[in-house]
């Protein structure tokens, strides 16, 4: 089963996340949810994780200082981080995957947009 | 100097885009005269643009709305739907709003910043000469209203009108 961590301080945006993932076939992944940046590296560390997808804008730990943190970690560098905003652009994203963000995905997420993302993450 | 998208567009197709997308609900400009949201019956949230131009947009729907919304996303009858779960969806609306807006008006290498929203817990601020409205209906009739404020981003709006 996969374990996918989900970190967003909207529990409306966990639920649209919750929602493409089950539509696009990962409703019997085990979904750990955060709402906030510290709160995700924590479930990180506590057991391995098939897949980090984390907002940028959230209080206390932001989801670029959480990527900062990931890829820092050799325990957790492998791990796959989706970043979901709603305030990106070619340059921001860029910057994200310069610091190891696998993909940047704009904010309304559809399940199409999340299929394309995870797929090399999701193969079986 | 910048080459801002169209401004009014800007923010119409960032509201459609939003609401199709996560509520799957239909929105499009109202014609005068627009629909009043009666004050007792308003929910709204706001959130401040930070850089690179300064303002503050505000998303105002009426709370039965909010209420449908809410119901239809949680998967709850509307009896079901909590306060903190309606308002949670209004700021996330307004994030997600904000955010395409800005990737609408600016030019596309443009990084911006902009604020965590907030609810309003007070009266919904008059409309001055500093603010923009978009009054928008639901393809239910249900109104819903966008304001923009502030010098540095309604002054892209009256510069474009100028030109």
């Amino acid at each position: 089963m996969k374990r996918i961590i989900i970190a967003d301080d909207s529990a409306t945006a966990r639920m649209f996340i919750k929602r493409c993932l089950q539509i696009i076939g990962l409703g019997d992944a085990q979904i750990l949810e955060a709402e906030h940046g510290k709160e995700a590296l924590q479930l990180a560390k506590e057991e391995p994780a098939d897949l980090l997808l984390t907002d940028l804008n959230m209080p206390v730990m932001d989801g670029e200082t959480l990527v900062k943190w990931v890829k820092a970690s050799p325990k957790l560098c492998n791990l796959p981080i989706i970043v979901i905003t709603s305030a990106g652009n070619p340059a921001k994203e860029a910057h994200l995957q310069q610091l190891g963000a696998h993909r940047v995905l704009n904010k309304p997420v559809s399940p199409p947009m999340m299929m394309d993302a995870l797929s090399e993450f999701i193969e079986d | 100097m910048t080459q801002y998208k169209p401004f009014y567009p800007a923010m119409v197709n960032a509201v459609r885009q939003t609401l199709e997308n996560m509520v799957f609900m239909e929105v499009m400009e109202q014609q005068p005269p627009y629909s009043d949201i009666a004050p007792e019956n308003l929910a709204w949230s706001s959130m401040m643009i930070n850089d690179p131009i300064q303002g503050e947009v505000r998303l105002a729907v009426p709370s039965e709305l909010l209420k449908q919304i809410t119901a239809n996303v949680f998967g709850l009858s509307e009896e079901e739907v909590t306060t903190s779960q309606g308002y949670d969806i209004l700021n996330e609306l307004l994030n997600t709003i904000g955010g395409l807006f800005m990737t609408n008006l600016l030019p596309d290498d443009q990084e911006y910043k902009i604020g965590l929203p907030t609810l309003g817990n007070r009266p919904l601020p008059e409309v001055d000469d500093e603010t923009l409205v978009w009054h928008l209906i639901t393809s239910e009739d249900e109104p819903l209203k966008i304001y923009a404020n502030g010098e540095s981003l309604v002054g892209i709006y009256q510069s474009e009108q100028d030109s």
